[in-house]
Protein backbone atom coordinates (compact mmCIF):
# COMPACT_ATOMS: atom_id res chain seq x y z
CA UNK A 1 0.00 0.00 0.00
CA UNK A 2 2.45 2.39 0.76
CA UNK A 3 4.86 1.89 -2.03
CA UNK A 4 1.40 2.29 -4.24
CA UNK A 5 0.68 5.62 -2.38
CA UNK A 6 3.55 7.18 -3.13
CA UNK A 7 3.64 6.42 -6.94
CA UNK A 8 0.18 7.69 -6.95
CA UNK A 9 1.17 11.09 -5.50
CA UNK A 10 4.22 11.41 -7.75
CA UNK A 11 2.03 10.59 -10.97
CA UNK A 12 -0.37 13.21 -9.79
CA UNK A 13 2.90 15.84 -9.42
CA UNK A 14 3.83 14.77 -12.65
CA UNK A 15 0.57 14.94 -14.77
CA UNK A 16 -0.44 18.51 -12.77
CA UNK A 17 3.10 19.73 -13.50
CA UNK A 18 2.91 18.40 -17.39
CA UNK A 19 -0.49 20.72 -17.74
CA UNK A 20 0.82 23.52 -16.49
CA UNK A 21 3.77 23.47 -18.80
CA UNK A 22 1.42 22.84 -21.80
CA UNK A 23 -0.45 25.96 -20.49
CA UNK A 24 2.72 28.52 -20.99
CA UNK A 25 3.84 27.16 -23.67
CA UNK A 26 1.75 25.90 -26.29
CA UNK A 27 -0.59 28.09 -26.49
CA UNK A 28 -3.40 26.44 -26.10
CA UNK A 29 -6.62 27.32 -25.90
CA UNK A 30 -9.05 25.57 -23.83
CA UNK A 31 -8.37 26.75 -20.56
CA UNK A 32 -11.57 26.36 -19.31
CA UNK A 33 -11.39 22.17 -19.93
CA UNK A 34 -7.49 21.84 -18.49
CA UNK A 35 -8.63 23.57 -15.45
CA UNK A 36 -10.86 21.44 -14.85
CA UNK A 37 -8.72 18.44 -15.80
CA UNK A 38 -6.05 20.06 -13.95
CA UNK A 39 -8.48 20.10 -10.84
CA UNK A 40 -9.72 16.61 -10.65
CA UNK A 41 -5.75 14.96 -10.82
CA UNK A 42 -4.95 17.23 -7.96
CA UNK A 43 -7.88 15.74 -6.25
CA UNK A 44 -6.90 12.32 -7.03
CA UNK A 45 -4.40 11.50 -4.70
CA UNK A 46 -6.93 11.86 -2.16
CA UNK A 47 -10.14 10.36 -2.72
CA UNK A 48 -7.20 6.91 -3.81
CA UNK A 49 -6.05 7.20 0.13
CA UNK A 50 -9.53 7.19 1.12
CA UNK A 51 -10.29 4.13 -1.30
CA UNK A 52 -7.24 2.23 -0.03
CA UNK A 53 -7.24 3.15 3.87
CA UNK A 54 -8.51 0.95 6.39
CA UNK A 55 -11.69 2.65 6.95
CA UNK A 56 -14.40 0.47 9.18
CA UNK A 57 -18.30 1.16 8.03
CA UNK A 58 -19.13 3.10 11.54
CA UNK A 59 -16.69 5.53 9.97
CA UNK A 60 -18.24 5.59 6.47
CA UNK A 61 -21.29 5.99 7.70
CA UNK A 62 -20.10 9.03 10.55
CA UNK A 63 -18.50 10.98 7.21
CA UNK A 64 -21.51 10.48 5.97
CA UNK A 65 -23.77 11.86 7.95
CA UNK A 66 -21.04 15.15 8.80
CA UNK A 67 -21.26 15.60 4.68
CA UNK A 68 -25.32 15.83 4.48
CA UNK A 69 -25.50 17.40 8.00
CA UNK A 70 -23.19 20.26 6.24
CA UNK A 71 -24.97 19.98 2.71
CA UNK A 72 -28.73 20.07 4.59
CA UNK A 73 -27.27 23.35 6.88
CA UNK A 74 -27.57 25.26 3.97
CA UNK A 75 -31.97 24.65 4.78
CA UNK A 76 -32.76 26.83 7.96
CA UNK A 77 -30.36 29.56 6.59
CA UNK A 78 -32.59 29.91 3.33
CA UNK A 79 -33.75 33.00 4.53
CA UNK A 80 -30.53 34.63 5.60
CA UNK A 81 -28.48 35.65 2.78
CA UNK A 82 -25.22 34.56 2.08
CA UNK A 83 -24.83 33.19 5.32
CA UNK A 84 -24.50 29.50 5.34
CA UNK A 85 -23.30 27.20 8.47
CA UNK A 86 -21.94 24.52 6.05
CA UNK A 87 -18.10 26.22 6.02
CA UNK A 88 -18.35 26.22 9.93
CA UNK A 89 -19.32 22.72 10.21
CA UNK A 90 -16.41 21.51 7.68
CA UNK A 91 -13.99 23.73 9.72
CA UNK A 92 -15.20 21.64 12.74
CA UNK A 93 -14.49 18.08 10.86
CA UNK A 94 -11.22 18.82 10.11
CA UNK A 95 -10.45 20.04 13.63
CA UNK A 96 -11.48 16.96 15.50
CA UNK A 97 -11.16 14.25 12.50
CA UNK A 98 -7.88 15.77 10.84
CA UNK A 99 -6.79 16.42 7.77
CA UNK A 100 -8.03 13.54 5.27
CA UNK A 101 -11.73 13.15 6.86
CA UNK A 102 -11.96 17.41 6.52
CA UNK A 103 -10.84 16.84 2.57
CA UNK A 104 -13.63 14.51 2.52
CA UNK A 105 -16.23 15.61 4.46
CA UNK A 106 -15.65 18.97 2.52
CA UNK A 107 -15.53 17.30 -0.84
CA UNK A 108 -18.70 15.43 -0.50
CA UNK A 109 -20.90 18.39 0.51
CA UNK A 110 -20.32 20.03 -2.15
CA UNK A 111 -21.44 17.19 -4.17
CA UNK A 112 -24.38 16.23 -2.65
CA UNK A 113 -26.00 20.09 -1.97
CA UNK A 114 -25.26 20.26 -5.63
CA UNK A 115 -27.42 16.82 -6.31
CA UNK A 116 -30.01 19.27 -5.12
CA UNK A 117 -29.48 22.56 -6.11
CA UNK A 118 -27.85 21.64 -9.97
CA UNK A 119 -24.47 20.68 -10.79
CA UNK A 120 -22.43 22.92 -13.01
CA UNK A 121 -18.84 23.67 -14.26
CA UNK A 122 -18.85 25.03 -10.33
CA UNK A 123 -18.78 21.88 -8.75
CA UNK A 124 -15.04 20.73 -8.98
CA UNK A 125 -14.10 23.73 -7.71
CA UNK A 126 -16.52 23.74 -4.69
CA UNK A 127 -15.44 20.47 -4.14
CA UNK A 128 -11.30 21.38 -4.09
CA UNK A 129 -12.19 24.70 -2.23
CA UNK A 130 -14.37 22.97 0.54
CA UNK A 131 -12.18 20.07 0.67
CA UNK A 132 -9.16 22.23 0.91
CA UNK A 133 -11.24 23.93 3.41
CA UNK A 134 -11.22 20.87 5.59
CA UNK A 135 -7.85 19.62 5.25
CA UNK A 136 -5.94 22.59 6.00
CA UNK A 137 -7.88 22.90 9.36
CA UNK A 138 -7.22 19.16 9.77
CA UNK A 139 -3.68 20.27 9.25
CA UNK A 140 -3.04 23.09 11.88
CA UNK A 141 -5.08 22.21 14.56
CA UNK A 142 -2.20 20.91 16.74
CA UNK A 143 -0.19 24.20 16.05
CA UNK A 144 -0.06 26.26 18.97
CA UNK A 145 -2.08 29.35 17.36
CA UNK A 146 -5.30 27.16 16.14
CA UNK A 147 -5.53 25.91 19.51
CA UNK A 148 -6.74 29.69 20.30
CA UNK A 149 -10.05 31.27 20.15
CA UNK A 150 -8.64 33.90 17.97
CA UNK A 151 -6.51 31.71 16.08
CA UNK A 152 -9.36 29.51 15.18
CA UNK A 153 -11.41 32.94 14.13
CA UNK A 154 -8.48 34.09 11.82
CA UNK A 155 -8.63 31.10 9.79
CA UNK A 156 -12.38 31.35 9.88
CA UNK A 157 -12.28 34.63 8.44
CA UNK A 158 -9.54 34.24 6.05
CA UNK A 159 -11.27 31.05 4.43
CA UNK A 160 -14.44 33.02 3.99
CA UNK A 161 -12.07 34.93 1.73
CA UNK A 162 -9.98 32.27 0.03
CA UNK A 163 -13.39 30.36 -0.80
CA UNK A 164 -14.34 32.93 -2.66
CA UNK A 165 -11.71 33.94 -4.70
CA UNK A 166 -11.63 30.49 -5.70
CA UNK A 167 -14.70 30.57 -6.68
CA UNK A 168 -13.84 33.37 -8.81
CA UNK A 169 -10.95 32.24 -10.71
CA UNK A 170 -14.09 29.74 -12.55
CA UNK A 171 -15.30 32.76 -13.92
CA UNK A 172 -12.20 34.35 -15.04
CA UNK A 173 -10.71 31.03 -16.07
CA UNK A 174 -13.67 30.68 -18.56
CA UNK A 175 -12.48 33.96 -19.73
CA UNK A 176 -9.50 33.70 -19.44
CA UNK A 177 -8.06 36.00 -22.99
CA UNK A 178 -9.79 38.70 -21.66
CA UNK A 179 -7.35 38.85 -18.81
CA UNK A 180 -6.75 42.36 -18.20
CA UNK A 181 -6.11 43.90 -13.70
CA UNK A 182 -9.41 46.02 -15.12
CA UNK A 183 -11.60 42.61 -15.62
CA UNK A 184 -9.60 40.49 -12.36
CA UNK A 185 -10.74 43.82 -10.20
CA UNK A 186 -14.12 44.16 -10.88
CA UNK A 187 -14.98 40.20 -10.48
CA UNK A 188 -13.18 40.51 -7.55
CA UNK A 189 -14.90 44.29 -6.09
CA UNK A 190 -18.23 42.54 -7.01
CA UNK A 191 -17.94 39.56 -5.08
CA UNK A 192 -16.36 41.44 -2.06
CA UNK A 193 -19.99 41.98 0.15
CA UNK A 194 -20.38 38.14 -0.14
CA UNK A 195 -17.05 37.31 0.74
CA UNK A 196 -17.17 39.56 3.73
CA UNK A 197 -20.82 37.96 5.01
CA UNK A 198 -19.31 34.45 4.50
CA UNK A 199 -16.06 35.30 6.21
CA UNK A 200 -17.85 37.19 9.18
CA UNK A 201 -20.31 34.35 9.76
CA UNK A 202 -17.51 31.85 9.79
CA UNK A 203 -16.09 34.10 12.73
CA UNK A 204 -19.64 34.71 14.29
CA UNK A 205 -20.52 30.67 14.33
CA UNK A 206 -16.98 29.79 15.71
CA UNK A 207 -16.88 32.13 18.70
CA UNK A 208 -20.45 31.01 19.92
CA UNK A 209 -20.46 27.37 18.57
CA UNK A 210 -16.70 26.27 17.89
CA UNK A 211 -16.59 25.01 21.81
CA UNK A 212 -19.95 23.16 22.01
CA UNK A 213 -19.54 21.37 18.58
CA UNK A 214 -16.08 20.33 18.77
CA UNK A 215 -16.89 18.93 22.19
CA UNK A 216 -19.83 16.78 20.73
CA UNK A 217 -17.60 15.45 17.94
CA UNK A 218 -14.80 14.39 20.43
CA UNK A 219 -17.39 12.70 22.71
CA UNK A 220 -18.61 10.50 19.53
CA UNK A 221 -14.72 9.95 18.45
CA UNK A 222 -13.54 8.76 22.21
CA UNK A 223 -16.90 6.77 23.14
CA UNK A 224 -16.77 5.11 20.09
CA UNK A 225 -13.36 5.24 19.41
CA UNK A 226 -13.56 6.45 15.43
CA UNK A 227 -11.79 8.35 12.87
CA UNK A 228 -8.37 8.71 14.72
CA UNK A 229 -5.58 9.62 12.51
CA UNK A 230 -3.92 6.84 11.45
CA UNK A 231 0.14 7.51 11.36
CA UNK A 232 1.50 7.97 7.66
CA UNK B 1 -36.38 2.10 -15.84
CA UNK B 2 -38.00 4.68 -18.64
CA UNK B 3 -37.89 4.12 -22.10
CA UNK B 4 -36.45 6.27 -24.90
CA UNK B 5 -32.99 7.92 -23.94
CA UNK B 6 -33.75 7.02 -20.41
CA UNK B 7 -33.23 3.28 -21.14
CA UNK B 8 -30.09 3.57 -22.55
CA UNK B 9 -26.63 2.33 -20.49
CA UNK B 10 -25.30 5.44 -18.08
CA UNK B 11 -21.60 4.46 -19.65
CA UNK B 12 -22.77 5.18 -23.04
CA UNK B 13 -24.45 8.23 -21.90
CA UNK B 14 -20.98 9.31 -19.78
CA UNK B 15 -19.18 9.38 -22.81
CA UNK B 16 -21.91 11.34 -24.68
CA UNK B 17 -21.48 13.98 -21.88
CA UNK B 18 -18.00 13.85 -21.55
CA UNK B 19 -17.86 13.96 -25.73
CA UNK B 20 -19.95 17.21 -25.88
CA UNK B 21 -18.18 19.29 -23.24
CA UNK B 22 -14.90 18.39 -24.80
CA UNK B 23 -16.17 19.83 -27.84
CA UNK B 24 -17.69 23.25 -26.27
CA UNK B 25 -14.26 23.88 -24.55
CA UNK B 26 -12.20 22.66 -27.72
CA UNK B 27 -13.82 24.35 -31.24
CA UNK B 28 -13.82 27.81 -31.01
CA UNK B 29 -15.67 28.29 -34.63
CA UNK B 30 -18.81 30.51 -34.06
CA UNK B 31 -20.97 28.27 -36.38
CA UNK B 32 -19.71 24.71 -34.70
CA UNK B 33 -20.66 26.54 -31.67
CA UNK B 34 -23.88 27.63 -32.79
CA UNK B 35 -24.91 24.84 -34.12
CA UNK B 36 -23.98 22.88 -30.76
CA UNK B 37 -26.21 25.06 -28.47
CA UNK B 38 -28.96 25.03 -31.06
CA UNK B 39 -28.33 20.73 -30.53
CA UNK B 40 -28.47 21.28 -27.34
CA UNK B 41 -31.71 22.86 -27.20
CA UNK B 42 -33.01 19.96 -29.61
CA UNK B 43 -31.86 17.75 -27.14
CA UNK B 44 -33.59 19.25 -24.02
CA UNK B 45 -36.83 19.84 -25.85
CA UNK B 46 -36.76 15.88 -26.66
CA UNK B 47 -35.73 15.25 -22.87
CA UNK B 48 -39.28 17.29 -21.56
CA UNK B 49 -40.22 20.02 -24.03
CA UNK B 50 -37.82 22.77 -21.74
CA UNK B 51 -39.40 22.68 -18.97
CA UNK B 52 -35.92 22.52 -16.94
CA UNK B 53 -34.64 24.73 -19.67
CA UNK B 54 -36.79 27.05 -18.68
CA UNK B 55 -36.01 27.27 -15.31
CA UNK B 56 -32.31 28.08 -16.49
CA UNK B 57 -32.94 30.88 -19.11
CA UNK B 58 -32.35 33.81 -17.08
CA UNK B 59 -29.40 32.90 -15.62
CA UNK B 60 -28.43 31.80 -18.98
CA UNK B 61 -29.72 34.73 -20.82
CA UNK B 62 -27.67 37.41 -18.34
CA UNK B 63 -24.52 35.76 -18.28
CA UNK B 64 -24.36 35.80 -22.26
CA UNK B 65 -25.19 39.17 -22.53
CA UNK B 66 -22.54 40.60 -19.86
CA UNK B 67 -19.98 38.43 -21.34
CA UNK B 68 -20.83 39.75 -25.01
CA UNK B 69 -21.59 43.28 -23.37
CA UNK B 70 -18.35 43.51 -20.67
CA UNK B 71 -15.87 41.83 -23.10
CA UNK B 72 -15.41 44.98 -25.42
CA UNK B 73 -15.28 47.41 -22.60
CA UNK B 74 -12.45 46.22 -20.63
CA UNK B 75 -10.59 44.37 -23.85
CA UNK B 76 -8.90 46.35 -27.03
CA UNK B 77 -6.66 43.83 -28.22
CA UNK B 78 -7.21 42.93 -32.34
CA UNK B 79 -6.63 45.19 -35.37
CA UNK B 80 -9.92 45.09 -36.85
CA UNK B 81 -11.72 48.56 -35.57
CA UNK B 82 -15.43 47.96 -35.79
CA UNK B 83 -16.38 51.44 -34.04
CA UNK B 84 -15.70 53.32 -31.08
CA UNK B 85 -17.75 53.53 -27.72
CA UNK B 86 -17.17 56.00 -25.03
CA UNK B 87 -13.59 57.04 -26.83
CA UNK B 88 -12.79 53.25 -26.85
CA UNK B 89 -11.63 51.13 -30.15
CA UNK B 90 -14.34 48.14 -30.06
CA UNK B 91 -12.99 45.77 -32.36
CA UNK B 92 -14.10 42.95 -34.43
CA UNK B 93 -11.54 40.44 -32.84
CA UNK B 94 -12.68 41.24 -29.58
CA UNK B 95 -16.77 41.41 -30.68
CA UNK B 96 -16.28 37.50 -32.13
CA UNK B 97 -14.23 36.92 -28.94
CA UNK B 98 -17.38 37.41 -26.70
CA UNK B 99 -19.43 35.73 -28.26
CA UNK B 100 -17.54 32.80 -28.84
CA UNK B 101 -16.94 32.71 -24.95
CA UNK B 102 -20.62 33.05 -24.30
CA UNK B 103 -21.55 30.66 -26.72
CA UNK B 104 -18.88 27.57 -25.78
CA UNK B 105 -20.32 28.51 -21.48
CA UNK B 106 -23.97 28.00 -22.72
CA UNK B 107 -23.21 25.26 -24.27
CA UNK B 108 -21.71 23.73 -21.21
CA UNK B 109 -24.68 24.64 -18.94
CA UNK B 110 -26.98 23.61 -21.84
CA UNK B 111 -25.29 20.38 -21.64
CA UNK B 112 -25.51 20.25 -17.73
CA UNK B 113 -29.64 20.99 -17.33
CA UNK B 114 -29.90 18.07 -19.79
CA UNK B 115 -27.51 15.88 -17.85
CA UNK B 116 -29.29 16.57 -14.43
CA UNK B 117 -32.24 15.14 -16.47
CA UNK B 118 -30.90 12.29 -18.03
CA UNK B 119 -28.20 10.52 -15.25
CA UNK B 120 -29.53 11.29 -12.67
CA UNK B 121 -27.87 10.61 -9.23
CA UNK B 122 -28.60 6.82 -9.27
CA UNK B 123 -26.69 6.53 -12.76
CA UNK B 124 -23.96 9.15 -11.94
CA UNK B 125 -23.04 7.13 -9.06
CA UNK B 126 -23.49 3.78 -11.16
CA UNK B 127 -20.59 4.72 -12.83
CA UNK B 128 -18.28 6.31 -10.37
CA UNK B 129 -19.03 3.03 -8.09
CA UNK B 130 -16.92 1.38 -10.61
CA UNK B 131 -13.72 3.86 -10.41
CA UNK B 132 -14.22 5.05 -6.43
CA UNK B 133 -16.79 2.03 -5.12
CA UNK B 134 -15.98 3.26 -0.84
CA UNK B 135 -16.44 7.10 -2.31
CA UNK B 136 -19.76 6.34 -4.21
CA UNK B 137 -21.01 4.41 -1.01
CA UNK B 138 -20.15 7.83 0.94
CA UNK B 139 -21.73 9.89 -1.60
CA UNK B 140 -25.06 7.71 -1.86
CA UNK B 141 -25.25 7.26 1.50
CA UNK B 142 -24.76 11.30 2.36
CA UNK B 143 -27.75 11.87 -0.65
CA UNK B 144 -29.83 9.41 1.12
CA UNK B 145 -29.06 11.36 4.52
CA UNK B 146 -29.99 14.47 3.24
CA UNK B 147 -34.17 13.73 3.25
CA UNK B 148 -33.86 12.26 6.44
CA UNK B 149 -32.36 14.94 8.09
CA UNK B 150 -34.91 17.30 6.34
CA UNK B 151 -37.69 15.58 8.04
CA UNK B 152 -35.80 15.29 11.74
CA UNK B 153 -35.06 19.57 11.44
CA UNK B 154 -38.95 20.22 10.53
CA UNK B 155 -39.46 18.29 13.49
CA UNK B 156 -36.81 20.39 16.02
CA UNK B 157 -38.02 23.20 14.41
CA UNK B 158 -41.51 22.18 15.89
CA UNK B 159 -40.05 21.39 19.19
CA UNK B 160 -38.67 24.67 19.33
CA UNK B 161 -41.13 26.74 18.29
CA UNK B 162 -42.79 25.97 21.85
CA UNK B 163 -39.88 27.35 23.21
CA UNK B 164 -39.77 30.48 21.59
CA UNK B 165 -37.35 29.89 19.73
CA UNK B 166 -37.87 30.86 15.54
CA UNK B 167 -35.89 31.40 12.78
CA UNK B 168 -38.57 34.13 11.63
CA UNK B 169 -38.05 36.97 14.02
CA UNK B 170 -35.21 38.81 15.67
CA UNK B 171 -32.14 40.18 14.84
CA UNK B 172 -29.95 38.69 12.42
CA UNK B 173 -27.50 37.60 15.33
CA UNK B 174 -30.58 36.20 16.90
CA UNK B 175 -31.60 34.62 14.15
CA UNK B 176 -28.68 32.96 12.95
CA UNK B 177 -28.08 31.77 16.69
CA UNK B 178 -31.02 30.00 16.74
CA UNK B 179 -30.73 28.31 13.52
CA UNK B 180 -27.40 27.09 14.77
CA UNK B 181 -28.34 25.82 18.09
CA UNK B 182 -31.41 23.35 16.06
CA UNK B 183 -28.25 22.01 13.78
CA UNK B 184 -26.31 21.50 16.92
CA UNK B 185 -29.13 19.25 18.31
CA UNK B 186 -29.57 17.82 14.85
CA UNK B 187 -25.69 17.02 14.96
CA UNK B 188 -25.44 15.28 18.83
CA UNK B 189 -28.85 13.78 17.30
CA UNK B 190 -27.73 12.03 14.20
CA UNK B 191 -24.58 10.70 15.06
CA UNK B 192 -25.81 8.74 17.83
CA UNK B 193 -27.94 7.58 15.20
CA UNK B 194 -25.17 7.10 12.56
CA UNK B 195 -23.29 4.62 14.56
CA UNK B 196 -26.62 2.54 14.91
CA UNK B 197 -27.04 2.24 11.28
CA UNK B 198 -23.46 1.46 11.04
CA UNK B 199 -24.00 -1.41 12.89
CA UNK B 200 -26.84 -2.72 11.60
CA UNK B 201 -25.60 -2.56 8.36
CA UNK B 202 -22.43 -4.81 9.71
CA UNK B 203 -25.04 -7.25 11.16
CA UNK B 204 -26.47 -7.68 7.71
CA UNK B 205 -23.08 -8.58 6.22
CA UNK B 206 -21.61 -4.76 5.19
CA UNK B 207 -18.09 -5.61 3.80
CA UNK B 208 -18.00 -9.40 3.37
CA UNK B 209 -18.10 -9.24 -0.08
CA UNK B 210 -17.53 -6.72 -3.17
CA UNK B 211 -20.71 -4.59 -3.76
CA UNK B 212 -22.79 -4.54 -6.58
CA UNK B 213 -25.43 -1.97 -8.09
CA UNK B 214 -29.38 -1.28 -6.51
CA UNK B 215 -30.41 -0.98 -10.40
CA UNK B 216 -28.51 -3.61 -12.94
CA UNK B 217 -28.02 -1.76 -15.59
CA UNK B 218 -27.29 -4.13 -18.57
CA UNK B 219 -25.23 -2.88 -21.65
CA UNK B 220 -27.61 -4.49 -24.25
CA UNK B 221 -26.56 -4.64 -28.17
CA UNK B 222 -28.16 -1.65 -29.11
CA UNK B 223 -26.20 0.27 -26.62
CA UNK B 224 -22.81 -0.83 -27.70
CA UNK B 225 -23.86 0.00 -30.84
CA UNK B 226 -24.94 3.46 -29.94
CA UNK B 227 -21.28 3.35 -28.59
CA UNK B 228 -19.76 2.58 -31.52
CA UNK B 229 -21.09 5.21 -33.13
CA UNK B 230 -20.57 7.69 -30.49
CA UNK B 231 -17.01 7.04 -30.94
CA UNK B 232 -15.86 6.89 -34.34
CA UNK B 233 -17.67 10.20 -34.54
CA UNK B 234 -15.79 11.11 -31.91
CA UNK B 235 -12.08 10.30 -32.93
CA UNK B 236 -13.00 11.86 -36.61
CA UNK B 237 -14.17 14.82 -35.08
CA UNK B 238 -10.96 14.84 -32.46
CA UNK B 239 -8.53 14.20 -35.05
CA UNK B 240 -10.03 17.04 -36.96
CA UNK B 241 -9.78 19.30 -34.22
CA UNK B 242 -6.05 18.04 -33.53
CA UNK B 243 -5.71 18.97 -37.67
CA UNK B 244 -7.14 23.03 -36.56
CA UNK B 245 -10.04 22.05 -38.30
CA UNK B 246 -13.28 23.63 -36.70
CA UNK B 247 -10.72 26.24 -35.29
CA UNK B 248 -9.79 29.60 -35.75
CA UNK B 249 -7.49 32.19 -34.98
CA UNK B 250 -8.97 35.31 -33.33
CA UNK B 251 -5.79 37.29 -31.96
CA UNK B 252 -4.07 39.10 -32.44
CA UNK B 253 -5.65 38.78 -35.96
CA UNK B 254 -8.84 37.50 -36.96
CA UNK B 255 -7.88 34.29 -39.39
CA UNK B 256 -10.37 33.56 -41.85
CA UNK B 257 -13.97 32.32 -41.33
CA UNK B 258 -14.17 30.31 -44.10
CA UNK B 259 -15.58 26.82 -44.17
CA UNK B 260 -13.34 24.16 -46.47
CA UNK B 261 -14.70 20.48 -47.52
CA UNK B 262 -12.79 18.73 -44.27
CA UNK B 263 -14.34 21.86 -41.71
CA UNK B 264 -17.59 20.74 -43.02
CA UNK B 265 -16.63 16.93 -42.36
CA UNK B 266 -15.77 17.39 -39.30
CA UNK B 267 -18.73 19.62 -38.76
CA UNK B 268 -21.28 16.71 -39.58
CA UNK B 269 -19.73 14.38 -37.50
CA UNK B 270 -19.63 16.77 -34.50
CA UNK B 271 -23.72 16.93 -35.01
CA UNK B 272 -24.12 13.11 -35.34
CA UNK B 273 -22.57 13.09 -31.65
CA UNK B 274 -24.85 16.27 -30.22
CA UNK B 275 -27.83 15.09 -31.38
CA UNK B 276 -27.99 11.91 -30.30
CA UNK B 277 -30.21 11.69 -27.95
CA UNK B 278 -32.72 13.31 -30.55
CA UNK B 279 -31.82 10.45 -32.81
CA UNK B 280 -32.47 7.55 -30.11
CA UNK B 281 -35.68 9.26 -29.24
CA UNK B 282 -37.00 10.12 -33.03
CA UNK B 283 -36.10 5.88 -33.44
CA UNK B 284 -38.33 4.79 -30.77
CA UNK B 285 -41.35 7.12 -32.15
CA UNK B 286 -40.93 5.98 -35.70
CA UNK B 287 -41.29 2.25 -34.37
CA UNK B 288 -44.42 3.17 -32.41
CA UNK B 289 -46.13 4.87 -34.80
CA UNK B 290 -45.37 3.30 -37.55
CA UNK B 291 -44.07 -0.48 -37.12
CA UNK B 292 -46.43 -3.29 -38.23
Amino acid sequence: MGRSRKYLVIVSFVLLSLLVVSIVFFHYRAYLLLSLIMIAAIMIPFFARFEWRDVGGREVVLLAMLAAIAAVGRVPFAGLPSIQPTSFIIIMAGLVFGAESGFIVGAVAAIVSNFFLGQGPWTPWQMYAWGMMGMTAGLFRNTAFMRTLWGKCTFGFVWGYIFGWFMNTWVIVGNIEALSWKYVAGIFASSIYFDLAHALSNVFFIVIFGASWMKILQRIQRKYGLLYEQPG
Amino acid sequence: MGNGIQAIHPFVMFFYYSCLGFFAMFFNHPIFLLAGCLALIGVNLSHDGGQAMKQWTPLMMTMTVLIIVVNPLINSRGTHVWFDLFGKQVTLEVMLYGVVTAMSLLMILLLFVSLNIVLNGNKLLYIFARILPRTAFLIMMSIRFVPLLKRRLTEIQDVQRLKGMTMTQGTLRERAKSGMSMLQILLSWSLEEAVETADSMKARGYGSGTRCPYIPYRMTKSDKRWLSYLLVAFVICGTGGLLGYGKIIIYPELGTLHLSLLDWVVFACGMAVALFPVFVEGREQLKWNYSI
